[in-house]
């Protein structure tokens, strides 16, 4: 087995001991950092993605192996800045105001970092005015909000609006979820996209990024 | 031009309503809306013909081929655009299990009415009631689902309807069940419903605040701040009862925060476990979820909002403790063996029967302990049969109840091995199998001997509050007293949550 596939087993088993080392190591054979990002960590995040949305693992399977794959960037971090790699899109997250709930917030982060981008946490509680205040000084592409009560969900609108009057509204998308948002939901608001789960954002917020 | 007012005529099982162009079907119907009519559930299912909306998506995802075809519609996402037919599916919940029954410790008599005295709980879901005479004996004791059902199942969407301006219409809802309640004890005792001078009514937090028609906006977004707290007499006409005479006293016990309320002091007070010096957990397993611990003299109490999974909510097949749900699930010979209430073929699964299909299924070897269903769906008997989601769903619950009750023993600082009874309270834990329940990771292994079966304890509380007026201060006391273990951020949670998502 390659190390960079053996990387990618090790962070799907959520063994971030062994992902720590083995990355270390490939750095030591002199392999690229982008490489062992790409092939290894990014590989095994994306299964895992994949694996969830089919039902395959659960939530806590996808927090270890996030848990792998911080340990494997951190150590990558200060080469891939060396070698001007940079992320392919920028967002910000965070679970609207009033409301704490923040497990799935929390995976769709990790889900948009396994897919190579970089990604501002606000936290929980944030209000509409502190999404669009990041957007604009952090250049965000896309702004995430997560709600898990039917009555801050409402709060979404008010992000949307709060966009619009900023003037960002046609730079930036919105993207909203959560357990109580819906399709319809998301179209009534005007946000742009609604997902189910945190693997399907990841790939609807790689795409934005690239288009 | 025309002019669209109440215009349009609807038929509902035969009975016709004139209503406006644009209403939702719900509008016109007196059914459950378990999500609050977010279309997410699928519950709300009528058959429907005529003038209506197309179908949207959430109908196309919660509808089956064969259901849209014989016109069944999801009755909170159909608009009426024109005359038409509407029927509601055949759903007996007039025969629904209700517990009215739990522990009392050990309490003197002092009552707090001079004839006769009502005692009420209301549950999100259910309402049960007794009535005492002055020798604290019992006369008769009235149950009936909480009306307010049709506005959403859990507490957070009541919130969310009563900031929409439906808060008139739940406090009357409320208050006319609890004269419905009120005058069915009467009438089982053959006396007047207001020879009934004294009540005592007790529930959660937000139940208090939509029967005494508290705004409830502060409770419906973090930090969900109590402006109201209870522990005080209101008189009967103030909060609309009209049953009894009009300045009657009704009393309400203290509530501790938004999601600790008066139904967990009252189990308190039943279980007599703040009077001891043993270090003793109360667990209330339901939609909030509320853990409470009494040790070293010190009460924490926690919410762990596990959700409505185990009332069957968001469950494929799941449905309430009624005639045709299976209830209860045994392994024989290797082969699922389950009981039905009602003694007829299935037709769905309540929260016990989920619990032990659970257990059996982790037990074959079906089901492993990360939650991974080889198969899309079980069958458990006849049409009922459990998916790869519903497993999901439990997976959130039971984890948030188990992990709730780790969170707060660990920040005591102590161990399983230092608890000496584990009481749980509530319906849904009467009808469950403690053996299923640690089998699954609903509540911890090491405390399945330590279990009492306490009932309902709430009811059971509220009644020793109307017998003896003198516990109203260890009420107080009680809540007041109580630490509130905040579980949102709380990192010692998180971690406990993952690990016990897990079977
Ligand atoms: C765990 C939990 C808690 C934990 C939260 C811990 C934490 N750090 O988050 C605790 C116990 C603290 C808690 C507290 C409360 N909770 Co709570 N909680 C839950 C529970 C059991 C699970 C939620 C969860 O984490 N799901 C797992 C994650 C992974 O799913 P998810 O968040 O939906 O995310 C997925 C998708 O939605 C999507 N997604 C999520 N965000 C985003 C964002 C974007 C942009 C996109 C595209 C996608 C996306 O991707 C994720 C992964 O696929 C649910 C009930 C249930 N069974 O669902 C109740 C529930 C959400 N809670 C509820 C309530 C009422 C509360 C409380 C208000 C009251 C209480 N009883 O304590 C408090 C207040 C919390 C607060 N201050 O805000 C209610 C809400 C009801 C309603 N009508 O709104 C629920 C539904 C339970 C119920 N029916 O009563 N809760």
């Amino acid at each position: 087995m390659s190390i960079t596939a053996e990387i990618s087993e090790k962070l799907q088993q959520g063994r971030a001991k062994a992902v720590k080392e083995l990355v270390q190591q490939a750095l030591d054979e002199g392999m690229s950092a982008a490489e062992i990002l790409n092939e290894g960590l990014m590989h095994g995040m994306n299964i895992i993605g994949e694996k969830f949305k089919n039902n395959e693992v659960y939530v806590p399977e996808v927090l270890v192996a996030a848990r792998a794959m911080n340990m494997g960037t951190e150590i990558l971090k200060p080469y891939l800045a060396s070698m001007g790699v940079t992320a392919s899109g920028k967002v910000c997250i965070g679970t609207v105001q009033g409301d704490l709930h923040d497990i799935g917030k929390n995976l769709v982060k990790m889900m948009m970092e396994g897919k190579g981008l970089e990604v501002i946490d606000l936290g929980t509680d944030v209000s509409p005015e502190k999404f669009v205040q990041t957007a604009i000084d952090e250049n965000c592409q896309i702004i995430c909000c997560s709600a898990l009560l039917t009555t801050t969900m409402g709060v979404m609108e008010d992000v949307v609006k709060a966009a619009e009057a900023a003037g960002i509204r046609d730079k930036v998308k919105i993207m909203i979820g959560g357990a109580p948002v819906t399709d319809e939901f998301c179209k009534q608001i005007g946000a742009d996209c609604y997902t189910s789960d945190a693997a399907s954002a990841a790939d609807a917020a790689a795409a934005f990024c690239q288009a | 031009m025309e002019k669209h007012e109440n215009n349009i005529s609807v038929s509902v099982n035969g009975k016709v309503r004139r209503v406006q162009p644009g209403s939702k079907l719900s509008s016109v119907l007196n059914i459950d809306f378990p999500c609050g009519g977010h279309g997410k559930c699928g519950k709300c299912k009528v058959k429907a013909e005529g003038m209506l909306s197309e179908l949207c998506d959430a109908e196309k995802k919660h509808l089956t081929e064969p259901e849209i075809e014989s016109g069944i519609r999801l009755a909170c996402k159909t608009f009426i655009l024109g005359d038409c037919h509407v029927q509601t599916l055949e759903k007996s919940s007039t025969d629904s299990k209700i517990l009215a029954d739990g522990t009392m410790s050990d309490f003197t008599l002092n009552p707090a009415f001079s004839s006769y005295g009502a005692a009420i709980d209301i549950g999100t879901t259910t309402i049960a009631a007794s009535l005492y005479n002055t020798s604290g004996t019992i006369l008769a004791q009235s149950s009936m689902l909480n009306p307010q059902s049709v506005f959403g199942a859990d507490v957070v969407s009541r919130i969310e309807a009563a900031l929409k301006g439906e808060n008139n219409a739940l406090a009357q809802s409320i208050a006319k069940a609890l004269d419905e309640t009120i005058c069915d004890l009467a009438k089982k005792t053959s006396i007047k419903p207001d020879e009934i001078d004294s009540v005592a009514v007790t529930g959660n937090t937000v139940m208090l605040y939509l029967l005494t028609n508290t705004s409830t906006e502060p409770l419906s977004h973090a930090p969900f701040i109590t402006q109201e707290l209870f522990g005080k007499e209101f008189t009967a006409q103030s909060i609309g009862l009209t049953a009894i005479n009009a300045d009657t006293k009704v009393y309400l016990p203290n509530c501790i925060s938004a999601f600790v309320g008066a139904d967990t002091v009252c189990a308190l007070i039943a279980t007599g476990m703040c009077e001891k010096s043993e270090t003793r957990l109360l667990a209330d397993i339901g939609t909030n979820g509320e853990i409470a611990l009494w040790h070293d003299g010190e009460l924490t109490v926690a919410s762990t909002a596990a959700g409505p999974a185990f009332e069957g909510v968001g469950i494929s097949m799941g449905m309430r403790g009624e005639t045709g749900a299976i209830d209860s699930v045994a392994l024989k010979n290797g082969e699922f063996s389950a009981h039905v209430l009602g003694d007829c073929e299935p037709c769905g699964i309540c929260g016990s029967g989920l619990i032990d299909a659970i257990a059996c299924m982790l037990d074959t070897g079906v089901l492993d302990e990360t939650g991974y269903l080889e198969d899309e769906s079980v069958a458990i008997s006849g049409p009922v049969y459990i998916t790869d989601r519903d497993v999901r769903m439990v997976q959130l619950a039971k984890g948030a109840i188990h992990a709730g009750i780790n969170t707060v023993i660990k920040s005591n600082g102590i161990t399983y091995s230092d608890i000496s009874c584990l009481h749980i309270a509530g319906g849904f834990g009467s009808y469950l199998n403690m053996e299923s329940a640690a089998r699954i990771g609903l509540i911890p292994k090491e405390l399945t001997k330590k279990v009492n079966v306490a009932g309902n304890a709430a009811l059971s509380g509220a009644c020793m509050l109307l017998l003896n007026r003198d516990l109203r201060k260890t009420a107080k006391q009680i809540a007041s007293h109580a630490k509130v273990l905040e579980l949102s951020s709380n990192p010692l949670f998180t971690d406990e949550y993952m690990e016990q998502m897990m079977f």
